[in-house]
């Protein structure tokens, strides 16, 4: 029989990759092999004439464990399922200019052959599209780096037993199955690594881990002659960290307010449909700044880029500087470099040192998130290193880097908003989100909603979503809470592109009140 | 992209290296070719090779699961010893059903070498007549060229194995003007890449954009609608997940009935509405097996109005004394033979909409779900396309507008903006309810 001892032996990755990535203990180079294997595609580019080459050489590791307890068909009997995956991928791409244009070509054959091959693909790809240019590349100015760096962390999530991760779910799970009334409880943890090297024709040399820690827990209730189900999620901020951030989700204690939640939520009436004030916690308003503020503000958008998918922007270049979009009191930042955040990272996939940079400061449209070929399109000389590409096997371009609200005065608190509110709607956890392809029109739902009278917190109602326009939304905003709220939440799947490609952002926010927005009913 | 001999020798070595009772492989090898456009010139392009491996090893329950896209037999051998380890340190799995053994599959294969090969070359004339055709008119275009070939086997270690190819192409644009004050759009999905007219495409998102200048500003409320085939698409390929037994018996679909139950057998909508599943049309780039590795087949989920199935997976079925039913894919609803043209006389008073966008659900159980209208939304007054509207955001569900529809047209393959598409008619549809403006172009 195989013992755990075993499994992390066999879990040691697979040999290439593990020794290609592997470094001395506190080198802060590149592994050599990997510049070796990377010197291969710049010198085959430069030898065909590219003027500009890259290449990427990555590998990716993800843990998933999952428990569901829910009812046994026919017997009732509580069923125990788990779902355990483990999974790897490693490859290269190489992007290059050549004849003025971009080419792109990847392979998961990480030889040297290989890469000298893929890298003559690209040349061909990019001289077949230069017919078909519509203006020069201009490529900002960048760096030339030679450095290693990793997310901070004390603990190798991939290092902790997995007996010790399925304990944990399984615990918090059934805290929420406990309840009376609980159909079925879920909960999981998953974790990611991308161990990533980057080498340019531009000197560039960086091999740079990345780790993502995510968990959430759940309910559902039903109710069979009403015909009625709800559900109730916990899903703490998902981050960049190691397994030291587990204890710090607070899953099983969180999984006992889901068990007394879904059941209320599953009696709570319809809310009555009109104008109210909004009080938005950070669980929920991150995905609105993401939304609404978030997307609006990529170049690559507001010029076009995205026009046949994502959409473009409201915020075109020429309301660059002076476009009010929210109140005096909305301050916005865009930030590769905050503890923790999910897009958080000490160089981009351009090669451009990461920073944080203002996108909202009093409500005005000051800057937009931009990569190295895009900058000069609005007269700026640098990038602000908002490239990323979500696989060793796409092409990087225009990502959102982690974009968050700036909190209000200190000694702001929760209560302080709710009490200025006569008839509002609290709002905890995401849900449903639609935003229109020019980020104007949405309409939000969430997790769990509580009326606010007379500046009290009452008990929940459902069947709330509510719709606006982004400034008019934000515009609405008239109290922050202090810093001692701000906490900072994301998405792990945020889409854009084609060929679709995903992207890991976090959203910091305190909670704020959004003044007479319109509530309507779902059914 | 790996034969037939490859993929089975690759599985048998994986085989070799499992020591327990139960292993599943699944191998994908694809290859694909894209070009990305916008501002009127190419912007990314893109030749990528990817394959994977997924392992799924079990004893008595106890199940692991991995992926991996190295080949060689170390990495094979290493990702078979961790599905193991990963197994023994799960609990059972008491939902865990026993693999397949030999399986009988059709013999189709809706592959096309003209599509496998098409690099840049073939593509880019495509291209090349939609930015034409849009500068033309002073417009700017942009969209997304795109083909894949794939060769994918699955396989057990009781002796079933699978082997199949298939090709699909797409292409799509967006139209605008210079000043982004109106938009277009239009798409072909094919799975042989010599049957895609980029040509015709880029004309009618041109049309389109055209068309939609200065719209004019319609109060929200309910509207009758003529939905082209994507918009249908785009609503109805939603209600595929709706399908389940599992959560309909357990009272959180919309087919659940009120008290215990399901509505399998009630006409739930009016006669003219059959929807099924057809894996085996020539318009879709199909595999002989389905979901969990059973033998594809055509299945119908409404047949004229009644709910004729319901999807039961392997456990599920086995739990409810039932044949498992394959998954709902490869969507089709069926039409009649009306063309456009014909559907739109046939409306005095109502709204043409050409896709929708943004689409997410708002209640699983009522299956409600919104969404806004996007590059192209007309008037109709008297049979006729009379002016522009500015975009609405709606909320409705799929079931809802299938029991208001009141006309079809004949049916084609689509692709909007999200998920895979289907094959759908152009609706005509009473009561469509528009919450807002949305003033995006």
């Amino acid at each position: 029989m195989l013992t755990r001892r075993t499994f992390l032996e066999s879990s040691a990755a697979t040999a290439l990759a593990t020794r290609l990535f592997a470094a001395p203990a506190g080198s802060n180079k590149p592994n050599a092999e990997l510049e070796s294997l990377g010197a291969v595609a710049l010198n085959e580019a430069k030898k065909q004439k590219a003027t500009y080459c890259d290449i990427r050489i990555i590998r990716y590791r993800r843990q998933f464990v999952n428990v569901r307890l829910n009812p046994e068909r026919g017997t009732g009997k509580t069923l125990e399922v788990p779902n355990v995956a483990d999974t790897g991928s490693f490859g290269f791409g190489v992007r290059v200019i050549a004849d003025g244009a971009w080419g792109f070509a990847a392979s998961p054959f990480v030889t040297k052959d290989e890469i000298a091959r893929i890298t003559r693909e690209a040349i061909t790809v990019a001289r077949a599209n230069a017919v078909l240019q519509s203006r020069p590349l201009v490529l900002a100015p960048v760096g030339a780096y030679r450095d290693r760096w990793q997310t901070p962390h004390e603990s190798d999530p991939f290092a902790v037993p997995l007996e010790q991760k399925l304990e944990l779910i399984r615990s918090a799970a059934a805290e929420v199955k406990k309840g009376k009334g609980v159909f079925a409880a879920g909960c999981n943890l998953s974790f990611r690594s991308e161990d990533k090297y980057f080498a340019s024709s531009e000197g560039s040399s960086i091999q740079q881990l990345n780790l993502q820690t995510y968990g959430q827990v759940n309910g559902t209730a039903v109710d069979m002659k009403r015909g009625i189900s709800r559900s109730r999620r916990f899903q703490p901020p998902q981050v960049t960290a190691g397994y030291e951030y587990i204890p710090i989700m607070n899953l099983v204690e969180n999984a006992q307010r889901v068990r007394e939640e879904v059941i209320e939520h599953l009696n709570a009436p319809a809310v009555t449909a009109g104008k109210k004030d909004l009080v938005l916690l950070p669980s929920h308003l991150w995905l609105t700044i993401h939304e609404s503020l978030g997307h609006s503000t990529e170049l690559d958008r507001a010029l076009g880029y995205e026009a046949n998918y994502a959409g473009t922007s409201f915020l075109t270049p020429d309301k660059l500087g002076k476009e009010r979009v929210g109140s005096e009191i909305v301050n916005v930042w865009g930030d590769r470099t905050n503890d923790r955040g999910l897009a958080t990272t000490a160089y981009d996939d351009d090669g451009v040192k990461t920073t944080k940079f203002p996108i909202i400061e009093k409500g005005i449209f000051k800057h937009y998130q931009t990569i190295r070929d895009q900058a000069s399109l609005i007269g700026e000389k640098e990038s602000r290193g908002c490239c990323y590409a979500d696989s060793w096997s796409s092409v990087p371009f225009q990502r959102m880097p982690n974009v968050w609200l700036e909190p209000g005065k200190q000694g702001t608190s929760l209560d302080d908003l709710i009490s200025g509110v006569e008839d509002g709607i609290l709002i905890d956890g995401d849900g449903s989100f639609s935003i229109d392809q020019q980020r104007y029109n949405f309409q939000f739902g969430g997790d769990a909603f509580w009326a606010i009278k007379g500046g009290k917190k009452q008990g929940m109602v459902s069947q709330v979503a509510y719709q606006s326009r982004t400034t008019d939304f934000w515009q609405a905003c008239d109290l922050i809470a202090g810093p001692s709220y701000w906490q900072q939440w994301g998405a792990a799947n945020d889409g854009k592109g084609e060929p679709g490609q995903i992207n890991s952002v976090s959203h910091g926010c305190s909670p704020a009140r959004f003044r007479q927005i319109n509530v309507i009913v779902t059914d | 992209m790996m034969t037939k001999e490859q993929a089975k020798k690759l599985i048998d070595k994986a085989l070799s290296f499992s020591t327990f009772p139960e292993c599943n492989i699944n191998l994908n090898s694809s290859e694909s070719a894209s070009i990305r456009f916008a501002l009127n010139g190419i912007t990314t392009s893109g030749y990528t090779i990817e394959q994977s491996m997924t392992i799924s090893s079990a004893k008595d329950g106890q199940t692991g699961n991995t992926s991996i896209d190295e080949f060689d037999d170390n990495s094979i051998r290493e990702a078979v010893k961790r599905t193991e380890a990963l197994a023994l340190i799960s609990p059972p799995n008491p939902e865990r059903v026993p693999p397949l053994g030999p399986q009988k599959y059709a013999p189709y294969e809706n592959f096309a070498e003209s599509t496998a090969k098409a690099r840049n070359d073939v593509m880019i004339p495509h291209v090349r007549a939609i930015i034409e055709g849009a500068k033309a008119q002073g417009l700017v275009a942009a969209g997304f060229f795109e083909r894949e070939a794939s060769a994918v086997a699955t396989a057990t270690k009781q002796g079933n194995f699978g082997f199949g190819r298939q090709t699909d192409a797409s292409l799509s644009t967006t139209i605008r003007t210079q000043d982004g004050s109106s938009s277009g759009w239009a798409s072909q999905p094919a799975v042989r890449i010599d049957q895609i007219d980029g040509a015709a495409i880029g004309k009618t998102a041109i049309d389109k954009c055209v068309r939609w200048k200065n719209p004019k500003r319609l109060d929200p409320g309910k509207y009758t609608v003529v939905l082209e085939p994507t918009a249908v698409g785009d609503l109805i390929q939603l209600l595929g997940f709706n399908f389940q037994a599992r959560s309909a018996e357990e009272g959180r679909s919309f087919l659940s009935k009120p008290g215990g139950g399901t509505l399998v057998g009630e006409k739930l909508f009016p006669e003219s509405i059959t929807l099924h599943s057809d894996p085996f049309n020539s318009l879709y780039s199909g595999l002989p097996w389905g979901g969990g590795g059973l033998p594809a087949a055509p299945m119908a989920w409404i047949e004229k109005g009644v709910v004729k199935n319901l999807f039961y997976d392997r456990y599920w079925a086995a739990k409810a004394g039932k044949a498992p039913t394959p998954f709902p894919f490869q969507m089709v609803l069926d039409g009649g033979d009306k063309s456009l043209s014909e559907m739109i006389a046939s409306v005095e008073r109502g709204l043409l909409v050409t896709r929708f966008w943004y689409i997410r659900n708002l209640n699983p159980k009522t299956v409600q779900f919104t969404g806004l209208t996007r590059d192209g939304l007309f008037l109709i007054e008297n049979g006729k396309v009379t002016s522009p509207v500015v975009n609405f955001r709606f909320n409705e569900s799929p079931v809802r507008l299938l029991q208001n529809t009141i006309a079809m047209g004949k049916p084609v393959r689509v692709r909007g903006g999200e998920g895979q598409g289907m094959i759908a008619p152009p609706l005509v549809v009473k009561e469509f309810p528009f919450t807002s403006i949305s003033d995006a172009v």
